[in-house]
C-alpha cells in the first residue's frame, strides 16, 4: 500500500524528516508515536500533500505510484485521507455541501456516477450513526462553532463516507474527553478492514487502548528510532520518551 | 482636457433641445432651471472633493455622449430571459425609453400605482427632489436637468403588494456612448409593504453612461424591501444616487449588488427621521479586470430609538479597485441608537486595491454602535483542507469565495429573490485563477 523510503523533508531550510523508512501493507494499523517536535505532523502533511515542505531526498510509493508527484487533491481522489489535528472552520460552506463535493470528487476519479440527492442523504445518515452525530450538523457551516469533539467526529464521518484506502489520523485523540475518545475510536474500528490501512499519529498510549495497532513506531528527531508491537507503546508510557535517549538510538 | 464650461454647455444644450417630459409644468421648469444653475456652479465633482478622493470622473469629460437612442427592439422572449424574476410587476426601459409592450403592468393590485416616470410627473410634485440634494455635487443636478424616464411606484396605506416590482433597465448596445438620466420615485404610504428590484443590464460591451437617482419615501410603519442588481456593459460608467426618508416605525432593507460596468459610483443615504425606524443597508461588489467601484453610504440617525445595520462585502480580483466609505451619523437627539456597520473585503490578486473607511460620528451619549472593516485573502488552511478532501484547486477557491460572499445574500429574506440573485452571483464570481 504505502512505502516510504529514506524520506528527508525540510521547512524553510530546516530539516525535519531525516531519513524515514516505513512500509504499510493493506489492512495494517500502524501507530507512530513520538515527543513534540519529532516530525509527526510534518510526516502526515507531507503524505497528504500540503504546500511548504521541501523533499530533499527519498521517495514515497503509494499503490505503485510516486506519491510525491501528485497534488493534494489527486492523492485524496486516489484514496488517501488525512484526518486533521486541527480541522478548520469554514463558515458559508455547509457540511452537507462539503461531504457531497468530496464524495463526488472521489467517485468521479473512480469512474462512478455522482450520487443523486436521495441516495447521498441516506448514505450520509447511515454514516452519521457510526459517529453518533445529529443530522443538524449537516446543515451548519463546516466545523463552524463545533466543539473539539464534534470536529473530530466530523473528520471520522468524512472518512467513513469517503472509504479511503489509506487513512492518516493526525492526533485524532487530542482534545477529546473519554466519551468522545470512545465514540471516535469505535468509528475508526468499524472502518478497519483487510483492504484499508491506517496510520495513527499520537503522543499518548491512551488512544492505542481503543484502537489497537498492529505495529508501533517511535519517531524521534525525524527518524524512526524503534519499532515493535503494541507492547512498545506501553513500555513508552511507563518510561517516557527520554528512555529512548538514555538507551541510545536503536541504530 | 476639456474645460469645465465646454463640458457644461453640451449638457445644457441637450436640455434645450431635448423633448424632456413635463415642460408644461411650471414647478418642474423652476426645478430644472435651478438644476442648471447648480450644475453650472459645481459641475462634475473632482478628486479634490474629499468624498471623491479615490474616484475620477475625468473620463466623462473626454467623450461626448448621445442623448437620443437609435430605435431598437428586444423580443418578449429575450426580455423574459434577462429579467430577474418571472412572477413580478415589471417596468421595462430600453436605452432610456419606456417599453409598454414588454412591461407587465396589467391587473395591478388595488392600491398600487406603477407608472413610467414620464407619465407620472403630475403626481410627484410634493416629493420629487426632497430626498436628495443638488448642492455641491453636480451629478444630481445633472440628473434633475435631464431626467426623462424611470419608474414611479406608489403604494397606498395598509396595502401589502403581493408581487415584487422589477424595474428592468436594459442597455441594448445599439447606440454608442448613450447617456441616460433616470429618476425613480418609490413612495409607500403608512403601513404599506412592497418589494422593489432595480435591475440594470447591458447586452453588449459598448460604452455608455447611466446616471440614476432613486428616491424612497416611507411613511409611518411602511416597509420596503429594496434590491439593486447592476450588470451593465463592462465599458459602462454607472453613477447612482439612492436616498430614503423614513418616518416613524418604517423599515428600509436595501441590498446593492454590483457586478458590471467599468466605473461605478453608488451614493446610498438613509435619513431616519421617525422614532423606531430602521435601515438595513447591505451591498456586495464582485470586481475583476480593471473595474472600479466606489460605494459611499451614509445613515443619519436623527431621533431617538432608531436602528441601522450595514454590511458591505467585496471580492476583488485582477487590477480592480474598490472604495468603501460608510458614514453613520448619530445626531444629538438620537439617544438609544443601535447601529452596526461593517465592510469586509477578499482580495484575490496582488494587483487589486481596496480603500475602506467605515466612519461613525456620534453626538448622543446613550447609544450602542459598532463598526469595522477587514481586508483579507483566501485562507491557506481552508484551501488545503478542501484539497485534501479531493476538491481541485479551482473548485476549492471558488467555493471559499462563494462562502465569503454568500453572507450578504443570506440576509435577503425573500427566498425567490435570494435564489435568483445566487444564480447570478455564481456565474460572476471571480476565481482568482493564477
Amino acid at each position: 500500500m504505502l512505502e516510504i523510503k529514506n524520506l528527508y523533508a525540510s521547512v524553510d531550510g530546516k530539516d525535519i524528516l531525516k531519513g524515514i523508512n516505513l512500509t504499510v501493507n493493506a489492512g495494517e494499523v500502524h501507530a507512530i508515536m513520538g515527543p513534540n517536535g519529532a516530525g509527526k505532523s510534518t510526516l502526515s502533511n507531507v503524505l497528504a500533500g500540503r504546500d511548504g515542505y521541501e523533499i530533499t531526498q527519498g521517495e514515497v510509493i503509494y499503490k505503485g505510484d510516486n506519491l510525491l508527484e501528485l497534488k493534494a487533491e489527486e492523492r485524496a481522489q486516489r484514496g488517501i485521507f488525512l484526518a486533521f489535528q486541527y480541522p478548520v472552520e469554514i463558515p458559508g460552506v455547509s457540511n452537507v455541501y462539503l461531504l457531497k463535493a468530496a464524495l463526488n470528487a472521489v467517485r468521479t476519479y473512480q469512474g462512478l456516477e455522482e450520487l443523486d440527492a436521495i441516495d447521498f442523504l441516506s448514505l450520509v445518515r447511515e454514516k452519521m450513526q457510526l459517529v453518533k452525530m445529529d443530522e443538524e450538523f449537516l446543515y451548519r457551516g463546516v466545523n463552524e462553532g463545533f466543539s473539539g469533539g464534534e470536529k473530530k467526529r466530523n473528520e471520522i464521518l468524512q472518512m467513513a463516507l469517503l472509504e479511503p484506502s489509506l487513512a492518516i489520523l493526525d492526533e485524532t485523540d487530542s482534545g477529546l474527553d473519554i466519551d468522545a475518545l470512545k465514540t471516535v475510536s469505535d468509528g475508526v474500528n468499524e472502518l478497519r478492514s483487510k483492504e484499508r490501512s491506517i496510520v495513527m499519529i499520537t503522543h499518548y498510549q491512551r488512544l492505542l487502548d481503543y484502537i489497537v495497532p498492529d505495529f508501533v513506531h517511535v519517531l524521534s528527531d525525524g527518524k524512526i528510532v524503534k519499532s515493535g508491537d503494541k507492547e512498545l507503546s506501553k513500555e513508552l508510557e511507563l518510561k517516557g520518551y527520554s528512555w529512548l535517549h538514555s538507551e541510545g538510538p536503536a541504530a | 482636457m476639456k474645460k469645465f464650461t465646454e463640458l457644461v454647455t453640451p449638457f445644457a444644450s441637450v436640455a434645450e433641445d431635448e423633448n424632456l417630459p413635463g415642460q408644461d409644468l411650471s414647478w418642474l421648469k423652476t426645478m430644472r432651471d435651478k438644476a442648471l444653475t447648480q450644475f453650472n456652479e459645481y459641475g462634475l465633482p473632482s478628486k479634490k472633493v474629499e468624498n471623491w478622493k479615490y474616484t475620477s470622473l475625468w473620463e466623462l469629460t473626454q467623450q461626448s455622449f448621445n442623448h437620443q437612442a437609435l430605435a431598437v427592439t428586444v423580443s418578449q422572449q429575450e426580455c423574459q430571459g434577462i429579467a430577474l424574476l418571472d412572477d413580478a410587476y415589471r417596468v421595462v426601459i430600453i436605452d432610456g425609453v419606456f417599453d409598454a409592450e414588454l412591461s407587465q403592468l396589467d391587473n395591478l393590485q388595488v392600491g398600487v400605482t406603477i407608472r413610467p416616470f414620464s407619465q407620472s410627473l403630475d403626481t410627484v410634485e410634493q416629493q420629487l427632489g426632497q430626498q436628495v440634494s443638488m448642492d455641491k455635487v453636480g451629478l444630481t443636478a445633472l440628473n434633475t436637468l435631464l431626467m426623462k424616464e424611470g419608474v414611479m411606484v406608489h403604494v397606498s396605506a395598509k396595502t401589502m403588494v403581493k408581487k415584487p416590482i422589477e424595474l428592468l433597465v436594459i442597455q441594448s448596445g445599439t447606440t454608442d456612448n448613450l447617456a441616460t438620466h433616470l429618476r425613480n420615485m418609490i413612495m409607500l404610504d403608512h403601513d404599506a409593504t412592497a418589494t422593489v428590484v432595480e435591475h440594470y443590464v447591458g447586452l453588449s460591451d459598448l460604452s455608455c453612461f447611466t446616471n440614476v437617482v432613486s428616491e424612497v419615501v416611507l411613511a409611518d410603519n411602511a416597509e420596503l424591501f429594496h434590491y439593486k442588481l447592476q450588470k451593465e456593459s463592462k465599458n459602462a460608467i454607472h453613477i447612482a444616487t439612492l436616498a430614503a426618508k423614513q418616518a416613524a416605525g418604517s423599515q428600509w432593507h436595501t441590498n446593492n449588488i454590483s457586478l458590471g460596468a467599468k466605473l461605478v459610483r453608488n451614493d446610498v443615504h438613509s435619513l431616519l427621521e421617525g422614532e423606531k425606524s430602521h435601515t438595513t443597508m447591505d451591498g456586495l461588489y464582485l470586481l475583476n479586470d480593471a473595474q472600479h467601484i466606489d460605494n459611499h453610504t451614509r445613515i443619519d440617525h436623527l431621533v431617538p430609538n432608531t436602528t441601522s445595520n450595514e454590511l458591505y462585502k467585496g471580492v476583488l480580483d485582477d487590477k480592480s479597485h474598490g472604495v468603501f466609505n460608510g458614514k453613520v451619523i448619530v445626531h444629538k437627539d438620537a439617544q438609544k441608537t443601535d447601529s452596526k456597520e461593517y465592510n469586509h473585503n477578499l482580495l484575490l490578486s496582488r494587483d487589486c486595491e481596496i480603500d475602506t473607511k467605515p466612519e461613525m460620528e456620534i453626538y448622543a451619549d446613550d447609544v450602542k454602535c459598532g463598526h469595522g472593516s477587514t481586508v483579507g485573502q483566501l485562507d491557506k488552511d481552508q484551501l488545503f483542507f478542501l484539497r485534501a478532501r479531493g476538491l481541485d484547486e479551482v473548485s476549492a477557491r471558488s467555493l471559499l469565495t462563494h462562502a465569503f460572499a454568500v453572507e450578504v445574500l443570506d440576509r435577503i429574506p425573500n427566498d425567490t429573490i435570494r435564489k435568483a440573485m445566487s444564480i447570478v452571483i455564481e456565474q460572476q464570481l471571480p476565481t482568482g485563477e493564477r
